[in-house]
Formats: C-alpha cells, structure tokens, sequence
C-alpha cells in the first residue's frame, strides 16, 4: 500500500492527510458535543466551542452538487480542467478537481456519485508533482 | 441614530490609469466630490479610504492621509479599509455610522484601486491567499469558476438557461455604452456573448468583469447640516453590513449573506424591494445578477433567469438593475467598486443620469458583495437610499 512517505510528490497540505490502514485518507476534525464535521481541520468547534475534536478520516464517496470546466486555469495547472463542490455525507461541500471524466459535458451530471481519489494535480513553479485529492466518477474503469 | 444625508459624489473614469500614481487617481474623485457638495476640505471630520490590496509595491500604506494631505485634509481621523471587493461600501458605511451616531457631522468616504499594474499570474494568489489552500485558489478554483459552480446548479434546479445568464451581459454592456465613467463603452449582442471565448463553463468572456484602475467619492453629512448646503440631498434609509455563514448544508444557489442583508435593509427603511425605482448590484459574473435578484427579493427563488429574460431588470422595467452598466461595463475596481454604485444611485435620484435616467426615481437600492468564501461571500453591504 502506498503510505505518504513512499508516495511520489509533495502533498498540497500535509496535515490534511494521514496514513491509516485503509491507505492514504483525507481527514477532516468531528466535534464531540455537536458531532459536526470539518475540513479541514478546526483549533476549536467553531459551531458550539464546547467539544472535543477528534480527528476523522472523512468518506471517500460523495455526490456532485455542481461542476465546470475551468478553461482559463490557476498558473501550474494543465487546461482545461474539471473542478465541483462534492457532497460529503459528513455535511461537508468539498471543493475538488475533477478527473476521469473526458468528455466531461457527457460524463458529468448533477448528483452523480463521485469517489476520492489522490493524485498528483498540478506542478509547482519548481516543477515539484503537488498531490491531492481528487474526485473522480463512480463504475469509472480505472485507467 | 441620525438622518444622513450624501450631499457630494465624484469619480474618475474606470479603465487603465498607469500613467498616474494612486495618489493622483484619488485626488481627483475626493475633489470632484468635495466640490459636488459645496464644502472646503478643512470642513471634513472624519475620512475613510476604501483601497483594497497593493497590486504592486509601492502603492504605499496610509493611503487616505497621503491622498488627502495633498489637498488639504490633516490632522482628522483617516482610516484605511478593507473588505474585498466590498471594501468602498465598507469604507462609505464608516462614514455614515460615524455622523449617525452622532462622532461627527461632516465625513468623507473614498475607494481607490490600481489593479492593472498587477502582474496578472500573481494576482489569483493575491485574492485567495496562499497560506490558506482550503480557500481553494490553489486547488483550482477562481472567482469565474466559483459563479460557474453556482450557475450550473442553478441551471439543473430552475432550468435557468444559459441564453438567460448571457442576457445580464448584453443589458448591462447597453447600459455601459451610455456611462462616460465605463471602461468598457460597447454594447455587444446575445450572439457574440454565446460565442466568445469561454472562461468557466457556461461563462464567456463578457460575462465576466474586467480589472481596472480608478476611484470614486462621496460626502456625507447630517440631514439637518444638509439643508444648507444642498437642494438635491439624497438620504441614507438603510445600511446595512454582514458577513458570510459560508453553509455546507444547503443548496449552491443563493448568497445567504445577501439573503440576510437584504432582510435587515429592508425593515431598516421600513420599504420592500416594490418601493424600489432601480438599483445597482454586484454583478461581478453574470450568475451573480441572476441569483442577486432572488436573494433581494425582486422575484422569486428560481425566478431570476425569467426576470431577465422579460425586461424587467431593464430601464422600463419592474426594477431597473445596474443601469451604470455595472461591473461588468465599468470593471471591477475593488476599493472604488462600491462607491461607484452609490454615485450612480445619487445621480439617479437627483435626475442627472442622461440618457440612462430611470424618470422619477425615489428609491434605490446598492448591493456590493466581497471576497468569495466556499459557498459565500465574505461581506455584503446594502445601502438603501432615497431622495
């Protein structure tokens, strides 16, 4: 199993990930009091301020809630590229680049089930590969 | 709280302005506007200055005292503000705060950018600030993509088309080429917006607002002092400032900060968005209109595309939207960008808008949102004003 030190590339935030038996996950902090769910991580529960925060290894599955297709990119980004908010079923939008999904205005629709990938997303001024998650369609074959 | 009145408004013209120093661009609009009110700089109490981020070193901190020390205004309090793009209603809701609750009777309020001397791959990172990935510009995402994402969501659960979002470009470019103030002074056809160049899937070009250099001012005064110094003072019935809940469990296709906002103007003023006779909105992608016009009431939820789509967003319509040509003609010029929509509201209730001139409107309404946030905005500012 690949684990982030043997995984080739630089992680977009270390602290967002974590190595766990499942593989490489992105975690986000449960409040004990209200159980709500962040990402990322939170100092203290910014919903009630009484909880405890546990750290959570959060779902690798979630729906598209709405999707484009970025033409004009961030620097050190290939384009065009797909990006969407993914609904956790924490209660969390993720914010997430999109893959595995050419053509996208066939392949992408409202509400689909997406799953997490993590991959390798843009370059750095360096030329350093940045990891991150990544979310690509369900049933998708796997290239 | 105190009646406050604008009795002064001045701007320069938005567009690229390299040949001059920020200073200079913001001297101009703060002399236009003390002359438009009558007054002598020494009779200023207090003075805010809307000016957002530095796009190039150099620009300078204490940006209101060295503006305002070349023409006379010292000693006073001058405070810088910021507030993403809503830092010039910021700015201006300073200055009315301080005269209604009574700090002060004269202030004075002014937005200055010079974003075209930015070098453009910097600025992205400039806006989301690197040190924050979960802010998401690194991941991907900018401003046009983020109203992209909330256009296509809107789109699937109100069959909002994209002909309908093309549409707030083409009246708000008819709109630009009246106002001398534009940068950008033609009016382009529903055809050419669907076939430009696209930037965010459904955005094209158009519908996205340029850059620009500039700036825009306003004096205020008590109602009572007002009286003196002008026969056209336009009131101020509601200001109204929020920032974002940014929510995760609902629905990408409404602004809950301009939801909330609109709610507090409105009962401030005691009036609803039927007793309004137009307004300027924070149009800064043509989504963004759209969604604008639910969240503030001027149709229903869902309704937005619809209330394009029949005129009545246009002059001769329910509600007149952006009749300056908005953002999108005038460009977005983050400190100035606030103030701009109240100089247009002023001239429209003083009946000095040419050609673009709503007849006998009393009532008018300013939205300036800023600096997006996941699924919000940072701030919203409404000001309701009327004569």
């Amino acid at each position: 199993m690949i684990s982030m030190s043997t995984r080739k590339g630089k992680f977009i935030e270390e602290g967002w990930f974590k190595d766990t038996d499942e593989g490489i996950m992105l975690m986000g902090s449960r409040c004990e009091a209200c159980k709500k769910v962040f990402f990322p991580k939170k100092e203290v529960c910014p919903e009630c301020f009484d909880g405890e925060l546990i750290e959570v290894p959060l779902s690798k599955q979630g729906r598209l809630h709405s999707y484009t297709l970025s033409v004009m990119g961030i620097p050190g980004m290939e384009t065009p590229y797909a990006i969407g908010f993914i609904e956790l079923p924490e209660g969390i939008k993720l914010f997430s680049i999109l893959t595995d999904c050419k053509p996208w205005d066939e392949v992408l629709k409202v509400d689909m089930d997406m799953e997490m990938v993590i991959e390798k997303i843009r370059q750095d001024e360096s030329g350093n590969e940045i990891v991150s998650y990544q979310f690509r369609p369900v049933n998708k074959e796997i290239k | 709280m105190r009646e406050v009145a604008i009795i002064g408004i001045g701007g320069t013209q938005f567009g690229k302005h390299t040949d001059r120093s920020i200073r200079d661009i913001a001297i101009e609009a703060c002399l236009k506007a003390i002359r438009d009110a009558n007054i002598k700089p020494k009779d200023i109490q207090i003075a805010y200055a809307g000016n957002a981020v530095q796009w190039e070193w150099g620009q300078g901190l204490s940006i209101g005292q060295a503006v305002l020390r070349e023409i006379g205004v010292t000693q006073i309090p001058i405070t810088r503000v910021e507030n993403a793009c809503a830092t010039g209603s910021c700015a201006f809701r300073e200055a009315w705060y301080k005269i209604a609750t009574g700090a002060c009777d004269i202030a004075l309020a002014f937005g200055v950018e010079q974003m075209t001397v930015a070098d453009s791959s910097k600025m992205l990172t400039i806006v989301t600030g690197r040190q924050f990935a979960e802010r998401e510009g690194d991941m991907g995402l900018s401003p046009p993509a983020l109203f992209a994402l909330l256009a296509r969501r809107h789109m699937e659960e109100f069959e909002t088309t994209k002909e309908q979002l093309a549409m707030v470009a083409v009246k708000n470019r008819k709109y630009g080429a009246l106002n001398p103030d534009a940068q950008l002074r033609n009016a382009v056809t529903l055809e050419e917006v669907l076939n430009e160049r696209m930037i965010c899937d459904p955005l094209t070009l158009s519908q996205c607002c340029p850059r620009g250099d500039g700036a825009a001012a306003a004096v205020l005064m008590t109602k009572e002092l007002a009286k003196r110094y002008t026969s056209t003072p336009v009131y101020v019935a509601a200001s109204v400032q929020v920032s974002g809940t940014y929510p995760d469990d609902q629905s990408f296709t409404f602004f809950d900060t301009d939801v909330r906002a609109a709610k507090a103007a409105y009962e401030m003023a005691g009036l609803g968005p039927e007793d309004l006779d137009l307004a300027e909105v924070h149009d800064c992608f043509s989504p963004a209109e759209l969604v604008h016009y639910e969240d503030l009431g001027f149709c229903k939820k869902g309704e937005g595309g619809r209330f394009i789509e029949e005129g009545l967003s246009d002059i001769g319509g329910k509600i007149p939207v952006n009749t300056s040509g908005g953002l999108l003609s005038k460009g977005h010029v983050l400190g100035a960008t606030g103030v701009s929509q109240i100089i247009e509201v002023v001239r429209q209730l003083r009946g000095q808008a040419g050609e673009r001139q709503v007849e006998g409107a009393k009532v008018a309404l300013q939205h300036n949102a800023g600096g997006f946030m996941h699924t919000d905005t940072g701030t919203c500012v409404i000001h309701i004003l009327k004569r």
